[in-house]
């Protein structure tokens, strides 16, 4: 894929990298190397500006309650507006665990702190007493990137969506945004927010593809990607759907079909 | 009370044997299990008989192998100690070391304890063992499943150590930021031990690092000197804190590839030039809070460089086994900072290496297996001519191998272990070292694969 550049930004690298979260960049490096597509890595941290129209692609992981302080309060300036501008004018984005809970609209911790967020996410967060633990299996219902996401949840926020943005997906196994309503993360326009970790991309190469794909379309105009031997990532995925399946006894079929 | 501590030690013996008879394993957690079901405050009481009372090692990384350490010196200063040693170190694993070593009374056959203790187990340790003195190693991201957040988790330590008497003491990792801001509210003393030359240096932090911001102002801290991890010389340009002063360090730290490392040790006392048979900059830090330890526990130069002299390794941290005309390098390697030193150490060994890497995702390894891509395998990549992959998350470990850059034509998985072990020494030419990297539980069902085997000696017969 002569002539393809792809800039991805990492914001907060150094903060919001909990469980292995920069797992997920690797793999968008990777997988753009693989097709010949360039693609460079820039990394925004506290008080570094950020220009809307730099970026194809942002990624924002997962971090501790303190790092989470210091970034959201970073957010609170023009940088949020900046992501959001961003957002609008087509860059594609993943936020993951806290980083998602930051872009939504307030986290209220379980100790009674508030939490601002950008309102890029029509989502609301309230952290619990309890945390949800464990290895996950979700319905995507992403349009392009249809199929089962493996990963693994560790948060004590429950995160409730509004109407101006639609789940990822539905829960298969494991508790999702909330524990009660079976939805997992949120998607508005070309930005996917989850509470997935395990690096959620290496096992799950067609969302990894969608996101680099939609990130191209914003300066690029191309169909779709040449496909890559992805033999051992399904293998890793099927491995970890076996996992899921018999810790929760789900039914073989279940995962196939199709949810209500 | 009498009889109840007599049945539950009885059990805790019995279990044991029988877990050891059928192979079901060191025994380690097990009886402890039986015990306190059966008579609660059996470690309590326990405890209490040991004349020269009870230390407990804690930390993410190194506890096994300080414990270690600190008893072979414990022993040269003619102390005997009573010992978890295979590094089962919740409370059940302790109770049961307790109970077998003790008579049927529950009376223990040594004079002081040395335990080693799970972070998360620490303030219920502390409760029930009345520690003299509590050595804190270093704390990482190390299965935040099963531990919660590290800032919590320091709380909770905070707590523990707060409850301490007046009269006991607190040996700390002067380079571990985290550990070193601990005890402040402690009515015990506060001692320090780090590395103080700086030519062990690495040049940047890694990712892995973790608490590298100031806990009192939440700045970020400024590093003059790096070691591994978050480990450095630091202070907070903000509000001044900094690194505390060490009462025990190594001053001339000489690497030696996976054969260990010449260390210059400085203490309040005296100073010692000692040969550590094990490999890593992170076994320096082991060194010294073990040296620490033993001189706090008023022992001298002559039983700590006895003790590291005569050091026989700790379980799977760098054994050297030999398995049909190979050798196995056997490494635990349990979370980012402990693997990426040992790939820091294996870089010493050339390219075109066998490996074997094991992953399992058991409740004693943490459930979630994220942590590999907090690893620096990029580095490790070009390292192997072949690499097989094995345990229960042998995909996720090679997934891992392949977006770090190495060839999948290299790379091999093995869901089952022998499988994994055989394909591994049929790589390796006669005489060849197999650079085994192993989980916790990996590393325990490698050994026990072993001495199934015949290679090597079962766990329990004692390093």
């Amino acid at each position: 894929m002569k002539g393809l550049d792809l800039r991805i930004c990492h914001l907060y690298p150094e903060l919001m990298n909990i469980y292995g979260d920069r797992g997920n960049v690797i793999a968008l490096v990777r997988r753009c190397a693989w097709r010949g597509i360039e693609v460079t890595v820039g990394a925004l941290s506290l008080g570094d500006p950020l220009d809307p129209g730099r970026y194809d692609l942002y990624f924002i992981g997962g971090g501790q309650d303190r790092e989470q302080m210091l970034v959201c309060e970073d957010l609170s300036t023009e940088k949020g507006e900046a992501l959001r501008e961003a957002v609008e004018g087509g860059a594609a984005l993943l936020s993951i665990c806290g980083g998602y809970q930051l872009l939504g609209k307030s986290f209220l911790t379980w100790t009674g702190e508030y939490l601002p967020g950008i309102s890029l996410f029509d989502v609301e967060t309230v952290g619990g007493d309890t945390r949800f633990i464990g290895n996950v299996a979700v319905r995507c219902e992403l349009e392009g990137a249809e199929g089962v996401l493996v990963g693994f949840e560790n948060h004590s926020g429950r995160t409730r969506l509004g109407p101006g943005c639609r789940p990822l997906g539905r829960v298969l196994s494991g508790h999702g945004n909330n524990g009660e309503d079976g939805t997992e993360g949120c998607v508005y326009r070309k930005a996917v927010g989850t509470y997935l970790h395990g690096s959620l991309l290496p096992k799950n190469p067609r969302l990894a593809d969608w996101l680099i794909l939609n990130a191209l379309r914003r300066r690029h105009d191309l169909e779709g990607l040449p496909p890559l031997d992805d033999s051992l990532e399904q293998a890793a995925h099927g491995a970890a759907l076996a996992l899921v399946r018999r810790e929760r006894r789900l039914p073989a079929r279940a995962a196939r079909k199709r949810s209500p | 009370m009498e009889l109840r501590l007599a049945a539950a030690v009885a059990a805790g013996k019995a279990t044991t044997w029988a877990s050891r008879r059928l192979g079901l394993g060191a025994g380690s957690n097990f009886p402890g299990k039986v015990m306190l079901r059966l008579h609660p405050r059996a470690p309590e009481e326990m405890a209490a008989r040991l004349p020269r009372g009870c230390v407990l090692v804690s930390g993410t990384n190194g506890k096994t192998t300080t414990s270690n350490l600190l008893a072979a010196m414990l022993r040269e200063g003619g102390m005997s100690p009573v010992h978890n040693r295979v590094g089962a170190n919740l409370v059940t694993g302790i109770t049961a070391a307790l109970a077998q070593a003790s008579d049927l009374a529950g009376n223990p056959r040594g004079d002081i304890g040395l335990f080693e203790v799970d972070e998360a187990t620490l303030p219920a340790a502390v409760t029930r063992l009345r520690p003299r003195l509590v050595i804190i190693t270093n704390l990482f991201r190390d299965q935040l499943d099963r531990y919660g957040e590290l800032e919590t988790l320091a709380r909770k330590m905070d707590g523990a150590l707060g409850t301490l008497s007046p009269d006991a003491k607190v040996l700390l990792n002067a380079d571990d930021p985290l550990v070193a801001s601990l005890g402040k509210e402690s009515p015990a003393s506060l001692y320090y031990y780090g590395i103080e030359c700086e030519e062990v240096t690495e040049a940047s932090l890694r990712h892995a690092a973790d608490s590298k911001h100031c806990r009192t102002c939440r700045t970020a801290l400024s590093f003059s000197a790096h070691y591994f991890g978050h480990m450095g010389k630091y202070f907070c340009p903000r509000c001044g804190s900094s690194r505390p002063e060490t009462h025990f360090s190594a001053v001339r730290v000489r690497p030696r590839g996976t054969a260990g490392s010449e260390v210059s040790l400085s203490t309040p006392r005296w100073e010692a030039d000692l040969d550590l048979g094990l490999p890593g900059i992170y076994n320096v830090h082991n060194l010294l809070a073990a040296a620490g330890g033993a001189c706090l526990l008023g022992l001298g130069r002559e039983e700590v460089t006895r003790g590291v002299a005569g050091y026989a390794t700790a379980f799977g941290r760098g054994e050297r086994i030999p398995v049909d005309g190979r050798e196995l390098f056997l490494v635990l390697s349990k979370n980012p900072t402990g693997f990426n030193e040992v790939i820091r150490t294996l870089k010493g060994e050339g390219t075109g290496l066998v490996v074997l890497a094991a992953l399992n995702d058991r409740i004693a390894d943490g459930r979630d297996v994220s942590w590999i891509w907090d690893v620096d395998f990029e580095e490790l990549a070009p390292l192997p001519r072949h690499l097989v992959a094995t345990g229960t998350r042998a995909y996720d470990m090679a997934l891992r191998m392949k977006y770090a850059g190495l060839d999948p034509s290299r790379l091999e998985v093995h869901g089952d272990l022998k499988g994994a072990l055989r394909a591994a020494l049929e790589r390796a030419r006669e005489g060849e070292t197999v650079y085994a990297l192993t989980t916790y539980t990996a590393t325990l069902d490698l050994r026990r694969l072993l001495s199934r085997l015949g290679a090597a000696p079962a766990l329990w017969e004692g390093n």
